[in-house]
């Protein structure tokens, strides 16, 4: 296999027993996946948020407090929500047998209880997680007009911001909180597109996760569409998985919607639509 | 022929045996990666009368190593004391008064999640959590429903709880005052230990320096204010159940004890004020001798660390009293029945380690929460040890083993490098801070997972000796709609307390959470206002901010 499985370990509810979450997370790297830690006490819905944004294969939930039965069916559930059913979920902790049907019925596809081996959770990840090569074949093409801009992710603006002004003789025209991200917002426009500076506002910004994964750099490129909604539809249809189902807002009055970077070979997509005729003209 | 050439005579004929039949492994280790020799003699143990004295001494006597009472059991057996507690308060205090019928002598009660990270019950958090690992108590309503026919001038109450230790502690207070019980006659234990939150056990709520601060304005009020009260009770458990290794569990608890005097001694208490009512949780597991001398090992240690680096005086501040569970994480889920031997085993080794309280686990732990049948055995198991087994007849039997002796060395000479290389990183919390206690431990731990998978370690049932069919045996339920039902019982207390009494004790709490004041009789006031768990850590919360693990 030419990339490694990636694998979400995830620690939902309260439950700060995370030995077996630790040696497991190991143990699956030491068998060649790619293993991500979320650390203690996640809701269902951030652990499905991170499961989509680092494109996981396989999420692999612990509990020893006997919450499982209310908190793993909802990752479940919230994947089918965001038609991401197709990242496997496994279970593991201190789980009575009479549980474990229930769980499957809810859509965990194994539970490994205390007792079980590495190897065997990582041969049952290997033989169940999707095919990540079989997208349709059949194209579906999405109508793009333009590059709207590129987001640049940055630890702080006032610090990058020379580069572009300085260096590169570029005017910053607009800056703008976005709450909704827990980001900051600096447009500088290059010709008809504009380069988007996004600084972290709280923590659990997804632009801060990105930082500390990746170290600032290259966040995402946005495409111009006249439908944000017909081309998030269009991709769908193409078999592509999208971040956001339905359009939602955006810097300077857009709307805006992402495509899985997964499905577009790492490079997180955006479509956006101007919809205010001022914010339009002005670039 | 002198003792030399007897022993070389012996090592020949070994030898030849060996060539003809191997032993079982080519080097035997135990977890802590002591080497385990083919065979002790007096050149291991106590060589003389000095020895006996530096290392040794009498029971009750420095640095209390064979015990810290003159007469150990042959006094009073160790407090059988069984950790317990789920769902209601109305179903705890129920086992609460069928352990004490059965004979257990101390209470010893189990929070649940929401509670333990300051969160009531109709908290969004809470969702899915409530009575699920422990009893649920939001408010000083539910403390008094838990102790309900419980006189608190009579029994020794001990409770697992941490981060808002101050809030319980503080309903429990209250609830002996409405029981009208003098808060002078009051005894037990609040855990009350952080900073192995931090490393092991995750439920921290505050970063570490508020935590440290709330922790010695306990010790502070108790010392005044109840004076019977054991104020923090420092846990190598969790750090045990973790993944360490026996040396690390020694190690690292001993080094956040350390933590915790100096922070006290700087905060400007006299060391001999607080350090008499300093207590100690450690686990047994199952290698037998290591266990024991563990124990004995924590003991000299404790002795010379408060005599020689704190200056400690009374007698009583120089001796380490623990209590001792069992551990969880060795029971299996497989062959349950199996877990009662494995308990046995582990008790025998806290008793002969000289505990001086013990919680023996129930075989179905790996599981679910025992059953009612299930606590029972493993409360018959200690009074089987107590009053059938003859082993607390005399006091330390195994002092003067040449293997025990030897391993207690072992222990504390490996316990002591590290204590050192911890000294080096600036202490208990700034190995913390650096990751360096949560590393070692996880090596530990994916080390035993790997010897098990392997099958260098066997776990009966488990990696051998295993069965086809497991039948399941009968398991606790909580009640599902236990959340809801708190919930309305909430809403109705937000209702019926005294407003703006309520409100003015919570805002006078948050005046001095932001100075400097000793926060007990604050949070004593909100309580008896009947301010709930949530309200009360949120406003803490809001002064000192929340702790988020980083991830190393």
């Amino acid at each position: 296999m030419a990339h490694p499985i990636r694998v979400l370990i995830a620690k939902p509810g309260l439950d700060g027993h995370d030995r077996g979450a630790l040696v497991v997370a190991q143990g699956l790297r030491d068998q060649g996946m790619e293993v991500i830690y979320t650390g203690l006490r996640q809701t269902p819905e951030q652990i499905v948020a991170t499961a989509i944004q680092e494109d996981v294969a396989c999420i692999g939930l612990s509990s020893l407090s006997g919450a499982h039965l209310e908190l793993f069916p909802e990752v479940t559930r919230r994947l089918k929500e965001l038609h991401a059913e197709d990242i496997l979920v496994i279970g593991g902790g201190v789980i009575p047998q009479e549980d474990i049907p229930i769980l499957k019925q809810a859509g965990i596809a194994e539970v490994f209880t205390p007792g079980s081996s590495i190897a065997d959770m990582a041969a049952f990840i290997r033989e169940h997680v999707r095919q990540t090569d079989d997208l349709g074949s059949a194209p579906v093409s999405v109508p793009v007009n333009r590059i709207d801009h590129i987001g640049i992710a940055v630890r702080s603006i006032q610090e990058a911001l020379p580069f572009y002004t300085g260096q590169l003789g570029l005017a910053a025209v607009h800056e703008e909180v976005i709450p909704d991200q827990k980001v900051k917002a600096v447009f500088v426009p290059v010709g008809e597109t504009d380069l988007e500076l996004l600084e972290p506002t709280a923590q659990d910004s997804p632009i801060a996760k990105f930082l500390e994964k990746h170290g600032p750099g290259l966040h995402h490129i946005a495409y111009a569409v006249d439908d944000v909604a017909k081309a998030l539809s269009a991709a769908k249809a193409a078999g592509y998985r999208l971040i956001d189902e339905v359009p939602r807002d955006g810097g300077q009055g857009k709307r805006i919607g992402f495509v899985h970077p997964k499905d577009t070979h790492g490079t997180l997509t955006e479509f956006c639509q101007r919809v205010h005729e001022h914010e339009a003209q002005r670039g | 022929m002198g003792f030399q050439d007897e022993y070389d005579a012996w090592q020949a004929a070994v030898e030849q045996t060996v060539q003809k039949r191997p032993e079982r492994k080519p080097a035997f280790v135990n977890h802590s990666d002591i080497p385990v020799k083919r065979l002790y003699t007096p050149a291991d143990g106590i060589d003389s009368e000095e020895a006996y004295l530096n290392k040794l001494g009498f029971p009750g006597q420095f640095p209390y190593t064979r015990g810290i009472q003159p007469t150990m059991y042959r006094g009073r057996y160790w407090t059988m004391r069984q950790y317990a507690g789920f769902g209601s308060a109305e179903e705890t205090n129920a086992r609460f008064r069928y352990l004490l019928a059965q004979g257990q002598t101390g209470l010893s009660t189990a929070f649940d999640l929401p509670t333990q990270i300051g969160y009531d019950a109709d908290d969004p958090f809470a969702k899915g959590e409530v009575g699920k690992v422990g009893v649920s108590i939001s408010s000083r309503l539910d403390m008094e429903t838990l102790f309900r026919g419980i006189p608190l001038d009579k029994v020794s109450t001990s409770m697992t709880i941490n981060a808002p230790a101050s809030v319980l502690l503080a309903m429990y207070l209250v609830v002996a005052e409405t029981q009208g019980v003098d808060w002078k006659q009051v005894s037990g234990t609040v855990q009350n230990d952080i900073l192995k939150e931090y490393v092991a056990r995750g439920t921290y709520i505050f970063p570490p320096k508020p935590s440290m601060r709330l922790i010695t304005d306990i010790f502070d009020f108790c010392a005044r204010e109840v004076p019977n009260w054991n104020t923090i009770s420092i846990s190598g458990y969790h750090i045990r159940e973790a993944g360490s290794t026996a040396v690390q569990e020694v190690a690292f608890t001993l080094s956040n004890a350390i933590a915790y005097v100096q922070a006290a001694v700087d905060k400007g208490l006299k060391v001999d004020d607080f350090a008499p009512r300093l207590s100690f949780f450690f686990n047994a597991h199952n290698d037998f001798f290591e266990e024991i001398a563990k124990f004995r090992a924590a003991r000299r240690m404790w002795a010379h660390i408060m005599k020689e680096r704190f200056e400690a005086k009374n007698p009583r501040s120089l001796q380490l009293r623990f209590h001792t569970q069992t551990g969880g994480s060795t029971l299996t889920a497989q062959q349950p029945d199996n877990n009662v031997v494995r308990v046995t085993v582990q008790a025998l080794a806290a008793i002969l380690g000289g505990t001086q309280s013990l919680h023996t686990n129930s075989r179905d732990e790996a599981l679910a929460l025992p059953t009612e049948t299930s606590a029972r055995v493993a409360l018959r198991t200690q009074q089987i040890l107590a009053y059938e087994s003859g082993v607390a007849d005399t006091i330390d039997p195994l002092a003067g083993s040449y293997y025990v002796e030897s391993l207690t060395d072992g222990i504390e000479e490996r316990a002591w490098q590290y204590i050192r290389y911890i000294d080096e990183l600036g202490g208990a919390v700034a190995a913390i801070e650096q990751g360096y206690m949560q590393q070692e431990i996880h090596k530990a731990a994916y080390d035993t997972q790997m010897a098990i998978e392997r099958g260098d370690q066997v776990v009966v049932g488990v990696n051998k000796f295993t069965i086809d069919h497991e039948p399941q045996p009968e398991l606790l339920r909580v009640d599902p709609k236990l959340g809801e039902i708190q919930a309305e019982r909430l809403a109705k207390l937000r209702q019926e307390r005294p407003a703006e009494a309520c409100e003015t004790a919570l805002a006078r709490l948050r005046e001095a959470a932001e100075g400097t004041a000793n926060l007990m009789p604050y949070i004593v006031d909100a309580v008896r206002a009947y301010a709930t768990i949530g309200e009360i850590c949120n406003v803490l919360r809001g002064v000192f901010g929340e702790y988020r693990s980083p991830i190393f």
